[in-house]
């Protein structure tokens, strides 16, 4: 704070500094307590678990066991298999989420009427909780009495078995997390659009470039950031969702929708074997510090002053 | 004038980005329903398929002309073999509503203490909170499961009130911190010629003063909570579950059960809805930690 060229005596100013550094202590020593014990320590924790044959079903203590269970990892399909699902999933729910969120925020990047309406109702889908979100795309899905084979047969199609067929559980899973995500990549990418200073696009103009040109080299260049903010939050985000194959698929049919934490979850309150989910934990805690580095990278440049 | 400035003043006077090129009239508005339309149809779905009675829930074609019952909704809440969800309902408003309260309280304090004060590692300790945001609560599960079972605090309140409130920390304090750092100083500096201390600054006066920050922050900190199932179903049973360890119980009613499951599930979302118009003006800020305005 700007406060010292207004104290004059000496001791007094003294005081001051030390009730500053109080304050800050106060201030901020509660909420860093609560993340120590909730955030750092867990994941030293969950180091030392993974070096351990942990059982917890047996009565007997956890025995050390160095790499093992890493060692095991590496040489397991089904975690292999999880980790292609899981990259599969991620992949194709997070680019069609920012291809359609982009060409939406287009779309709804216009002051006529009623058009702010219509961008605040398609926030809804983002805030719904993503177990009812699962419930209800597992009924529009059912093979039997669901609305989307019903609209599928309507088109001259024959009945669909969308989440018991591999590939189709997996897409089907994908489209239900596009209908969730898809309105917030837009809604991120819209508010990038309005921030945009409308005296590029007059200098833009007066240079003559053309309507694509001004798209490809002004536009886009200056979207990058938020493409980049937007994608590292959905790829995260994706990478620990498991609601959704929860509630729709159980990660069938045959593991063809098992993501990552699916088989981590099942792994450790299933099967009990909390040393070899502890391992799967800390390799994904190590991907996901690489990704939120780079968003922290992102936004550090982003910040002048902190 | 500095450009800044201009820019500023432009921004307030509404002449930000013009309109997109494309596309234009008709086709603007005939992409922009047709999108609300898809984003808002499985919200009928699911309320219509709680108001259905069975064989309409299970009609092929879909039945959408049905008599609406609320018999699904008094089902769920005080029959249903004995599985009420009356207790998920009220533990879910407790813990969201506690967990929400501390960590409002608990980051403004800190969102304060980052927008106000100078000290070493400030920009580390900052940066490291905010990556906090990202850690997936399945990588935590088994370090966080094994901690609550040696303390005793399986199936408690108590529990998920707490790593609820460690989850929404960041996202308080980054939302806050941006809100504090937008006063102006000038207010701040006289309240402490006045001999307001450093504390009661910024309690009576740079609290009030983001009291519509703090209002977007807490609706956005109580929908995590109340939507959070991976904790709440590992880490409780009975006693202190929540709704949607109530909804996981699904797939044990063999896919019998929809209208009862859609009625909670009505239930779980109608409090969201209700608040999402009030919420729209901050959420894109609050979801991407003011990384974009």
């Amino acid at each position: 704070m700007r406060i010292f060229p207004l104290v004059e005596v000496k001791p007094e100013a003294m005081k001051l500094a030390t009730e500053r550094r109080r304050a800050t202590l106060v201030l901020i020593a509660p909420a860093l307590a609560v993340l120590l014990a909730l955030n750092l320590f867990p994941i030293v924790y969950a180091v030392y678990i993974s070096a351990h044959y942990w059982l917890l079903a047996r009565p007997q203590p956890p025995r050390f066991a160095g790499l093992s269970n890493y060692q095991e990892l590496f040489f397991d399909e089904r975690f292999r298999n999880a980790v292609l699902v899981s990259l599969k999933f991620i992949g194709l729910a997070v680019g069609f989420e920012l291809v359609f969120g982009f060409g939406l925020a287009f779309v709804f990047n216009a002051q006529v009427r009623g058009m702010a309406t219509l961008r605040k109702v398609t926030l809804l889908p983002s805030l719904v909780m993503p177990l009812v979100v699962g419930l209800v795309w597992f009924y529009m899905f059912n093979e039997n009495f669901g609305i989307v084979n019903w609209i599928w047969v309507m088109l001259g199609g024959t009945r669909v078995p969308f989440l018991t067929q591999g590939t189709l559980a997996l897409l089907s899973i994908v489209a239900t997390d596009v209908w969730q995500w898809t309105p917030f990549v837009m809604l991120v990418f819209f508010a990038a659009l309005q921030a945009l200073p409308e005296y590029v696009y007059e200098a833009a103009r007066i240079d003559g470039l053309s309507g694509s040109q001004i798209f490809f080299r002004v536009t886009l260049p200056l979207l990058r950031p938020a493409i980049l903010i937007v994608l590292i939050i959905r790829a995260v985000d994706a990478l620990r969702s498991l609601e959704l194959v929860f509630m729709m698929t159980k990660g069938g049919p045959a593991g063809d929708t098992e993501v990552l934490p699916w088989y981590l979850y099942t792994t450790g309150f299933m099967s009990l074997d909390l040393g070899y989910a502890a391992a799967m934990a800390v390799l994904m805690l190590a991907l996901v510090t690489v990704l939120s580095q780079l968003f922290v990278r992102q936004l550090e440049s982003r910040e002048a002053i902190l | 004038m500095s450009i800044a400035l201009i820019r500023k003043k432009g921004l307030k006077a509404g002449l930000s980005h013009p309109a997109s090129a494309w596309p234009t009239g008709a086709l603007r508005y005939l992409i922009a329903a047709s999108f609300t339309g898809f984003c808002l149809f499985p919200f009928y779905v699911i309320v219509t398929t709680a108001l259905k009675t069975e064989t309409a829930i299970f009609a092929w074609p879909p039945a959408w002309n049905f008599k609406p019952t609320l018999q699904t909704f008094y089902n769920a809440l005080f029959v249903f073999g004995g599985r009420s969800a009356v207790s998920y309902l009220i533990n879910s408003v407790i813990i969201s509503g506690v967990s929400t309260f501390l960590a409002v309280v608990l980051g403004a304090m800190a969102a304060y203490g980052f927008a106000r004060f100078f000290f070493a590692g400030k920009r580390h300790l900052a940066f490291w909170i905010l990556s906090t945001r990202f850690a997936p609560p399945v990588a935590f599960i088994v370090p966080i499961y094994l901690m609550v079972q040696k303390v005793g605090l399986l199936d408690s309140h108590i529990a998920l009130i707490i790593i609820y409130t460690a989850m929404n920390l960041s996202l308080v304090i980054w939302i806050l911190r941006g809100f504090f750092a937008e006063i102006p100083i000038e207010i701040e500096e006289a309240a402490l010629v006045d001999g307001y201390s450093r504390l009661q600054i910024f309690w009576r006066v740079a609290v009030p003063l983001v009291r519509p920050g703090i209002v977007s922050t807490a609706i956005l900190s109580a929908v995590f909570s109340w939507n959070e199932f991976l904790y709440a179903t590992v880490l409780t049973q009975s006693r202190a579950a929540t709704l949607p360890v109530y909804l996981a119980g699904f797939s044990n009613s063999m896919g019998l059960a929809w209208g009862e499951y859609m009625a909670v599930g009505t239930i779980a979302v109608l409090p969201i809805l209700c608040f999402t118009f009030a919420l729209q003006k901050h959420l894109v800020r609050g979801l991407t930690f003011g990384a974009v305005k």
